[in-house]
């Protein structure tokens, strides 16, 4: 009876570690959590973790020319619900004239997932995790991941809780103090950026979420001097014609270091001038 | 006389050169005539778009080993489109744009054996191994779907579905572009969907 509960008791420490999946093979997936435990009523932070072999990349909420993006499918205790992925800005991966959006290495997609007040005892979360895997060649991969978590009045930060630290620097955050602005041009859509005083923009690259607006594997050019200055975003020619909002990350270098914001904006039109251009006969199609 | 004439040749040839990358960029645009290009098939003949005037033609970017293309292969999909559109007069060329080396390249006895093995049913499989068709079309994925009128007029870029998976079950309840693109246009109707967002691996071009 007493080796019974030993056996017991030693499972449930290993349950309340992560438990990986060996399901992908170059990608290792693991659910982790910001604390030890769950506190009823109070949100905890979970993420997926992806550890790519080296030279491996998976895939940003945009994938950019080719790829597709990671998706987790949750599996949760009644009264439980996760959140969306909180994204961290991707790098460009470049093969020839194709451009994807996505990670090396390693990558934490945090998730907030709303805990009910009456949450007891032991909660085990679980997901299904599907991505794709790629280096030149593509595997699609998939895990079945899982974190089993005491209830208690209140959490310590867990092993993992670094990594959400490491990551919360690479969330996009609201751009409040910048001003910017989108315009389209004949076959470029150009962003007006005005950084706060004193923050002076050494370069910037844009993150496109809108789907076929951007051409991702033409250049990005950075222009002007002053308080203001003109990102211009080459266009892709079979995309939208005229869409309403942009939606995106604006990742800024500045005297002060890396700074991904957050954009979500109205598009204005171009010029009158531009009715000749190929974006309008587009429209007309 | 001589020097002068061969430096505007060379002067020429080095204002073209300087102009080829812009031309690259202009890529396929929908609505506007579809890029010439001239390549070899798997057997060795040579198919220009030029000779594709007067029928529809579709041009499917191509590297069997990749999942995406494996999807539209292995649950029949392709070669389904293939066999019933060229039924139909429309001519269908499958290009490989793989670099030697590279993933999904192969040369005409393997493009052959695999088509034969697969059951494909396309007009042609052409090589494009320095990758130049590709790039002129601006070509990023496998698959990635062009559809072009008799006039040469590019009806069609995109994606052959709107199911961006390696999942075979999704071909069943996917909308197929190009099966849309090629219904409306033989039957003298407008396409509705002129372009999408084209969805697999990377085309694996040279460097």
């Amino acid at each position: 009876m007493i080796r019974t509960v030993a056996v017991t008791l030693t499972l449930l420490a290993r349950l309340a570690e992560a438990v990986p999946s060996a399901s992908a093979r170059h990608v290792r997936a693991s659910l982790v959590a910001e604390t030890n435990a769950i506190v009823p009523g109070r949100p905890l932070l979970a993420g997926v973790r992806l550890q790519m072999d080296p030279g491996w990349h998976t895939y940003w909420r945009n994938p950019g020319d080719s790829g597709l993006p990671t998706r987790i499918r949750w599996q949760l205790p009644a009264g439980f619900a996760a959140g969306e992925i909180r994204w961290p800005y991707p790098e460009r991966f470049s093969s020839g004239p194709v451009v994807s959006y996505g990670y090396a290495e390693e990558v934490l997609l945090p998730v907030e997932i709303a805990v009910p007040a009456s949450a007891a005892g032991r909660v085990r979360l679980a997901a299904r995790v599907d991505w794709l895997e790629c280096q030149e060649a593509c595997l699609p991969g998939k895990a079945e991941v899982e974190l089993v978590l005491p209830v208690r009045a209140s959490g310590a930060p867990s092993a993992a809780a670094p990594l959400f630290a490491d990551t919360a620097r690479r969330l996009p955050v609201r751009a409040s103090a910048w001003s910017v602005r989108a315009r389209m041009e004949p076959g470029a859509l150009a962003l007006r950026l005005r950084p706060p005083t004193g923050t002076t923009l050494r370069g910037a690259y844009f993150y496109a979420v809108t789907p076929r607006v951007l051409d991702y594997s033409g250049p990005q050019a950075l222009a002007g001097s002053g308080p203001a200055l003109r990102l211009v975003l080459p266009r892709d020619p079979n995309g939208v014609a005229s869409p309403e909002r942009l939606v995106g990350v604006l990742v800024a270098e500045t005297a002060g270091g890396t700074i991904a914001l957050e954009v979500n904006v109205p598009v204005a039109s171009g010029a009158a001038s531009s009715a000749s251009s190929p974006s309008e006969q587009e429209k007309k199609r | 006389m001589k020097t002068p004439l061969a430096f505007l040749v060379a002067s020429l040839a080095g204002a073209i050169v300087a102009v080829l990358p812009a031309a690259a960029l202009a890529q396929a645009v929908v609505g506007q005539p579809a890029p010439a290009f001239s390549l070899p098939d798997s057997n060795g003949k040579t198919h220009a778009l030029a000779d594709f005037k007067g029928r529809f033609a579709v041009l499917e970017w191509w590297n069997y080993e990749c999942p995406f293309v494996r999807k539209h292969y292995g649950s029949g999909n392709m070669q389904d489109l293939q066999r019933r559109w060229t039924g139909k007069g429309v001519v269908w060329v499958t290009i490989n744009s793989s670099a030697p080396g590279k993933q999904g390249h192969v040369n005409g006895a393997k493009a052959n054996a695999l088509m034969r093995e697969g059951g494909g049913a396309a007009t042609a499989v052409l090589l494009d191994h320095d990758g130049k068709v590709g790039r002129l079309y601006g070509a990023k994925t496998t698959p990635h779907m062009f559809v072009v009128d008799p006039k040469g007029i590019l009806l069609y870029a995109g994606g052959i579905d709107d199911k961006p998976t390696t999942d075979l079950a999704d071909v069943k309840v996917a909308r197929n572009y190009v099966e849309a693109a090629l219904g409306e246009a033989t039957a003298g109707k407008p396409v509705t969907v002129t372009s999408s967002q084209p969805y697999g691996c990377s085309v694996k071009y040279g460097d």
